[in-house]
């Protein structure tokens, strides 16, 4: 599945490249039943900050767990990279966005003037891997999940924003 | 060169960064993690045919909180005794706040056919009973038939044919139709035919028990029952449906009966794991066969029959109670008849010696206490006429029953019982899986 390019808007916040799109919902079909059934479902996330020619400048990597309470009716979403980073009793909209607020790239090493675009790419993970897997995932993992084409049974969501210069975006 | 050296120098700050805090778990991820779970059930109802190690896993996982690493390894692993295509859980709330139901969906793989032998018992009194099974699932239609030798069971030693059609899965899982078909061919144990032969006679056994006989002697007997089961709160379920037995008597020549009935079952079937590491599996039921003209019948009655069994177990030591209770009123025929000294209940006992053809009310009562594969064992109880004293009887004994190698997926028992009895004590050897 993909969101027609246009629908992310990138914001400069203390130093930070971070992201937000109104119009993207991952939590639905397939990975929302399996949310409503209790099963906790990782998602993996890429930021990219590119150039012109399509040279990624930055990068941020991360895999969010979201899991759905199934006696409070609220989700949860835990990034993995620092378990300790959650957030709780949201709904699914609240929980897609606390993931956009929850990747970012540093505004440090993008030059000032020169013309940028980010990109956002979502993929679940595939049903068949262990949940237990997701806990034990690094960095090289998910550079290497996103640097091959994603599978027919995965969902996939992949925004582009318009171009932009660092100095020009808002907070 | 900078351009080239900006994403190299951002992937090697990437790299640099944990990603997985120490002492992570699946289950933390997870937010249902914190509740307990209450229960473990096949969404389906049914009665998979999972390893005892299998179904220790579940047992453990039963009053522990939820784990989603566990669960998955379960799902994995009854996928595999399965061969089901895929098999998947979900979470429900349970009865009590901060418990879940976990429930498991089986899919299994299209055309899959699964042969096993749900049954094979060798009593040395009353010989062999097997059953041979070979079931075909298409979606959510299961195929089952089964070749049937049973002399254990019921006053008469059947040879036959069962096929079955279940419709799995309606209404998310909370309806199952059925459908089964069976066909036997009868013989029966030459103490039956002269009690029958007996009881046929005015002056004989008395007009009571000729009276409550429903049919005499049948060569054959074919029954047709459709079924519907509904899940009324998990684990409880009530299975409704109809039977329509035909009876074709000895000799041939003799025109067939019919014992068409509506048949009820309610059961309710849940384990519990506690705090201390004690478990405990409940499995109870009430039946009732209600044979009637109404239906075309040519015999009336009503069957009740109520069993309960009862298990605890902590650590390598278990304690399991049993107790059956029916009673019948009209005229039955014989298979619906009561009997029991066989390799199930009241073991040790021969039933065509405590009572030919059965009885019309039942009370059976068996306390067994194992250790490891050790089985020591009690049973009590007596089938009698309505109107008559019951006498009731005894036996013990002693066995193993454990899952062994190829024959894990059902409880194998090996056991000496004793009849309790003034006089001559004469052991009878039982073997067999799937007690």
């Amino acid at each position: 599945m993909t969101v027609s390019s246009q629908g992310l808007v990138a914001h400069h916040v203390s130093g930070e490249i971070r992201v937000t799109a109104p119009n993207l919902h991952f939590l639905t079909g397939k990975s929302l039943s399996r949310l409503h059934d209790g099963a906790a479902v990782p998602f993996d996330f890429q930021l990219m900050i590119t150039d012109s020619r399509n040279n990624v400048i930055a990068r941020a990597l991360e895999r969010f767990t979201v899991s759905y309470d199934v006696w409070e009716e609220k989700f949860s979403v835990v990034r993995v990279r620092d378990f300790r980073k959650s957030g709780m009793r949201l709904s699914a909209t609240s929980a897609e966005s606390w993931c956009l607020e929850n990747i970012f790239v540093p505004a440090t090493s993008l030059q000032a003037g020169q013309q940028l675009w980010a990109r956002l790419e979502i993929r679940t993970v595939e049903s068949r891997e262990p949940v237990a897997a997701s806990s034990g995932i690094n960095l090289a993992t998910l550079i290497e999940i996103f640097s091959r084409p994603s599978r027919p049974q995965q969902d996939r969501w992949s925004l582009e924003s318009a171009p932009f210069e660092l100095a020009s975006l808002n907070p | 060169m900078k351009l080239v050296l900006v994403p190299l120098l951002a992937v090697c700050t990437l790299l640099g960064q944990s990603v997985t805090p120490a002492g992570d778990s699946a289950s933390d991820l997870n937010v249902n993690s914190r509740y307990t779970i209450e229960s473990i059930n096949f969404i389906d109802q049914r009665d998979y045919k999972l390893s005892t190690s299998a179904l220790e896993d579940i047992r453990r996982l039963i009053g522990a909180k939820v784990n989603t690493e566990a669960l998955d390894l379960l799902a994995q692993r009854i996928r595999a005794e399965l061969h089901a295509h895929e098999v998947t859980f979900k979470l429900t709330r349970g009865a009590a706040p901060e418990e879940v139901r976990v429930l498991i969906h089986v899919d299994q793989a299209a055309g899959a056919v699964d042969a096993s032998v749900p049954k094979l018992i060798y009593n040395s009194q009353l010989g062999f009973t097997g059953i041979g099974q070979v079931t075909t699932t298409l979606g959510s239609n299961a195929l089952t038939f089964q070749m049937v030798r049973d002399s254990d069971t019921l006053i008469e030693t059947l040879s036959g044919i069962q096929a079955k059609y279940d419709r799995l899965s309606l209404a998310g899982g909370r309806i199952r139709l059925g459908f089964e078909f069976d066909a036997y061919e009868d013989k029966y144990d030459s103490s039956t035919l002269a009690a029958l032969d007996s009881a046929s006679r005015p002056s004989s056994l008395g007009a009571g028990l000729a009276a409550g006989l429903g049919a005499g002697a049948y060569g054959s007997r074919l029954n047709y029952e459709p079924s519907a089961t509904f899940v009324l709160a998990a684990p409880l379920t009530l299975t409704v449906g109809l039977s329509f037995e035909q009876l074709d008597h000895l000799p041939s020549a003799a025109r067939p009966e019919s014992a068409n009935a509506v048949i009820n079952t309610l059961r309710y079937h849940q384990r519990w794991t506690g705090s201390g590491g004690n478990k405990e599996e409940l499995d109870a039921g009430y039946s009732l066969r209600a044979a009637t003209t109404f239906l075309g019948s040519n015999l009336a009655y009503t069957r009740h029959l109520a069993h309960a069994r009862y298990i605890y177990s902590r650590d390598a030591q278990s304690v399991e109670v049993a107790v059956f209770a029916g009673a019948i009123y009209g005229q039955a025929p014989l298979f619906e008849r009561f009997a029991i000294g066989d390799s199930a209940m009241l073991l040790g006992w021969n039933k065509y010696k405590l009572d030919p053809i059965g009885g019309n009310r039942l009370a059976y009562g068996s306390v067994t206490y194992g250790y490891h594969m050790m089985r020591v064992f009690y049973d009590t109880g007596s089938v009698w006429e309505q109107g008559k004293p019951p006498e009731p009887k005894q036996s013990a004994g002693v066995g193993v029953s454990s899952g062994l190698g190829v024959l894990e997926k059902g409880a194998f028992l090996l056991a000496l019982a004793f009849p309790l009895r003034d006089g001559r004590v004469t052991p009878v050897l039982i073997a067999g899986m799937n007690f």
